[in-house]
C-alpha cells in the first residue's frame, strides 16, 4: 500500500515540476528530422543551387540569376503562370461548390445513406491513369460517348474535339480533376456540416426561414471557417496536379493546358533544361509556400476563434 | 413540433395535405440521390463497360449505353504476352514499403505532435506541413539527381522510402487527431501507474486510434500506388515499371486494343477501390477524428 502511494505521489511530483525537458522527445524527434531533411530538404537545397547554375556539355558553372533572367523573358513560363492559376482558381471554385452540393446531399437521412457516402467517394479511390484513360475514350471526338451526350447543348453543331481545341481542353481537364477531388471536400464538408447544432435549425423553422434562408444564414456562415481551409488546401492541391492534366493533354494544345508542373516537367525531361526547370520550379515552390503560409494562419484563426465560441469540430 | 390531436371520429377522410407533401419530398430526395449517384460513377460504369464488350462496340458512333455482347476474354488473355502482372507486383512491392516506413516515422512524429511536451513543437509542424504541401513536379528533378548519385534509380524499394518521406507530414496529422481523441485521463493513468512514455504510446495511444492508423496506411498506400511522376522520372527499365507507369505507355500506344486498354485499367483500378471499400468507415473517421455521424 504505501509503495503504491510512493509511487503514485512520486509520478505525480514528477509531473507537477516544472518538467526540464527530458531527452525523450528529442530521441524520437531525430529520426524523423533526418529522414525529411535527407529525403525532402536536402534535395530542395539542391535543387535552389540548381537553378543559380548552368550546364553546357556536361560542364556546370555558377551563373546567378542568369535563368530566372531568360524566364522572366520567356513567353512560355508566363503562359504557364497564368494557366496554373486559372486552373487553380477554377478548381477551388468547381471543388468547393461540389463537394459543398454532395455534402449537403450526404446529410440527409435517408435509406442506404452509409452506402451512398460509401461508393460517391470512389473517384478518388480510382487511381489517376485509368482516369485519363477512361476520361480519354469518353471525350473521343469519333466515338466519345460525352459528345453524344453533349450533342443535346443548343449551339454544339459537330464532333467536339474535347482534348484538342484550346478552351475545350481546359474544360474536359477541369471536368476530370474535379470528378476525381470531390469527395475528399464533400467528406469534409460533410463532417462541418454534421457539427452544426440542430437546434439553429430548429429554431429558425421555427421562426419561419425556409432553406434557402435556412442555408443562406445558418449552414453557410458556419461553413465560412472550414471553406476557408478548403479553398488553400484546393489552391495546393491544384499546383500538385500534374498526371491528369500530362497524360491527357501533354500540356496541350500547344502550351494551353500547360500548368507550372507540366511545364517543368517538359523543360526536365524533354528538353533537358534541368537548371532552367529548377528556376521554373522555385518559383513554384515559393508559391506553393505561400499557400502553405496561408493555410497555417487561417487555421490559427479558425482554431482561435473555435476555442471561443466553444464550438466541437473536426478541423 | 406539436401533433394536432383530433379525435379519430372527427379526422377526414382525405390525406392530410401535409403527409402528401412529405411524400413528394422524400420522392425528389431519392430521385436527386439517384442522379448524383449515377453521374459521379458514370465514368467507372464506361471503365467496366468498355472492359467487357468487344473493341468493336467500343468505337463505332454513336456509342450505346448498355453493352451488346459481354465477353470476359479481355480479363483473361490480359496477362498473356503482358508484363502487366509483373508490373501489378512492383507497385504491390513499392506500396507496401511506403505503407510500413511511412508508419513507422509516423507513429512516433503522430505522439511528439500530440502528447509530448518539448519545445520546437511548431516548427516542426511547419516543417511537415511545408514537406507535405509541396508539388512534386517542383523537387523531382533534384531528387533525380540525389538518386543518380546514389545509384538508386531503377530500385523498387528506394522509391517506396521516398514515397513515404513525402506522406509522413500528413501521416503524423492524421494519426495526431487520432491521439488526441484519447483521453488524458487514460493516458494520465497508465503514466501514473509506471508506464514509460513510449509503452503509453504502444499499449494505450496506438490501440485506441486503429482508426487513424488504418487512415495513414491507406492514404500513404494511394500516395504510392497512384504516383506517375516520381515513377516515370525514376524508372527507366521498362522491367521494373510500376503499373501505373506502364499502363500509360500503352496509352498512345495504337496496337493496343481498347478493351484491353481498359481492363488493364481496371484491374489496375481494383485493389485501391476494393481496398478503400473495405476500410472506408475507418479511414472517414480516422480522416475526421470522428466526428461524423
Amino acid at each position: 500500500m504505501n509503495a503504491v502511494l510512493d509511487l503514485a505521489r512520486g509520478a505525480v511530483a514528477r509531473r507537477a515540476r516544472k518538467p526540464r525537458t527530458s531527452p525523450f522527445p528529442y530521441a524520437l524527434l531525430a529520426p524523423i528530422v533526418v529522414f525529411e531533411c535527407l529525403f525532402v530538404i536536402y534535395p530542395i537545397v539542391r535543387g535552389i543551387l540548381l537553378s543559380f547554375h548552368e550546364t553546357n556539355f556536361g560542364v556546370t558553372k555558377f551563373v546567378g540569376l542568369a535563368q530566372y533572367r531568360q524566364m522572366l523573358h520567356d513567353p512560355i513560363f508566363w503562359s504557364s503562370v497564368q494557366t496554373t492559376f486559372e486552373f487553380t482558381f477554377a478548381m477551388i471554385a468547381v471543388w468547393l461548390s461540389l463537394g459543398l452540393a454532395v455534402a449537403l446531399l450526404m446529410n440527409w437521412s435517408f435509406a442506404g445513406r452509409g452506402f451512398v457516402r460509401a461508393i460517391l467517394a470512389i473517384p478518388w479511390a480510382v487511381p489517376d491513369i485509368p482516369v485519363v484513360l477512361t476520361f480519354t475514350i469518353m471525350l473521343d471526338p469519333n466515338f466519345g460517348i460525352l459528345n453524344r451526350f453533349a450533342a443535346f447543348i443548343p449551339g454544339v453543331h459537330h464532333q467536339i474535339q474535347w482534348l484538342s481545341a484550346p478552351n475545350l481542353a481546359f474544360i474536359a481537364i477541369i471536368i476530370m480533376v474535379g470528378w476525381k477531388g470531390f469527395p475528399f471536400f464533400s467528406l469534409i464538408l460533410l463532417s462541418s456540416l454534421q457539427s452544426i447544432p440542430d437546434e439553429l435549425y430548429e429554431a429558425a423553422k421555427v421562426d419561419g426561414a425556409g432553406p434557402v434562408r435556412r442555408f443562406r444564414s445558418i449552414t453557410l456562415p458556419a461553413l465560412y471557417p472550414t471553406l476557408g481551409l478548403l479553398g488553400v488546401l484546393a489552391f495546393i492541391f491544384s499546383f500538385q496536379q500534374f498526371s491528369l492534366i500530362y497524360l491527357s493533354t501533354g500540356g496541350g494544345p500547344g502550351t494551353d493546358t500547360s500548368t507550372l508542373a507540366v511545364t517543368i516537367y517538359n523543360q526536365a525531361f524533354e528538353f533537358f533544361n534541368y537548371n532552367y526547370a529548377s528556376a521554373v520550379a522555385v518559383v513554384g515552390l515559393l508559391l506553393a509556400a505561400a499557400g502553405t503560409v496561408l493555410y497555417i494562419v487561417l487555421q490559427r484563426r479558425v482554431a482561435r476563434a473555435r476555442r471561443l465560441e466553444g464550438v466541437n469540430a473536426a478541423l | 413540433m406539436a401533433a394536432e390531436v383530433t379525435p379519430v371520429a372527427a379526422r377526414p377522410l382525405v390525406r392530410p395535405r401535409r403527409s402528401r407533401r412529405r411524400k413528394a419530398s422524400a420522392f425528389v430526395r431519392y430521385a436527386v440521390i439517384v442522379v448524383v449517384c449515377v453521374v459521379a460513377l458514370f465514368p467507372v460504369y464506361w471503365m467496366v463497360l468498355t472492359t467487357f464488350q468487344p473493341e468493336q462496340d467500343s468505337i463505332t458512333y454513336p456509342p450505346d449505353l448498355l453493352p451488346h455482347g459481354i465477353q470476359f476474354s479481355t480479363l483473361t488473355s490480359l496477362f498473356d504476352g503482358n508484363p502487366i502482372a509483373a508490373w501489378l507486383l512492383h507497385s504491390l512491392t513499392v506500396s507496401a514499403v511506403t505503407v510500413v516506413v511511412t508508419l513507422i516515422f509516423a507513429i512516433p512524429g503522430a505522439y511528439l505532435l500530440s502528447r509530448l511536451r518539448w519545445r520546437g513543437v511548431g516548427p516542426f509542424g511547419f516543417l511537415l506541413l511545408f514537406t507535405q504541401l509541396m508539388p512534386g513536379a517542383m523537387v523531382v528533378v533534384p531528387e533525380l539527381q540525389f538518386f543518380r548519385e546514389l545509384g538508386w534509380t531503377n530500385n523498387l524499394l528506394a522509391i517506396g522510402v521516398l514515397y513515404a518521406a513525402f506522406n509522413v507530414p500528413l501521416g503524423c496529422w492524421i494519426l495526431k487527431s487520432s491521439f488526441d481523441t484519447v483521453p488524458s485521463e487514460v493516458v494520465d493513468a497508465a503514466l501514473v501507474d509506471g508506464c514509460g512514455r513510449m509503452r503509453v504510446l504502444y499499449r494505450v495511444l496506438l490501440p485506441l486510434s486503429k482508426p487513424g492508423v488504418v487512415a495513414v496506411a491507406i492514404v500513404a498506400f494511394f500516395g504510392s500506388w497512384n504516383d506517375y511522376l516520381f515513377a516515370a522520372a525514376f524508372l527507366t527499365n521498362q522491367s521494373l515499371y510500376t503499373a501505373g507507369l506502364g499502363i500509360s505507355t500503352f496509352i498512345s500506344d495504337q496496337t493496343i486494343k481498347l478493351d484491353q486498354l481498359e481492363a488493364a485499367g481496371v484491374v489496375f483500378s481494383l485493389l485501391p477501390v476494393l481496398l478503400y471499400l473495405t476500410v472506408q468507415r475507418h479511414v472517414v473517421r480516422g480522416l475526421t477524428a470522428g466526428a461524423i455521424k
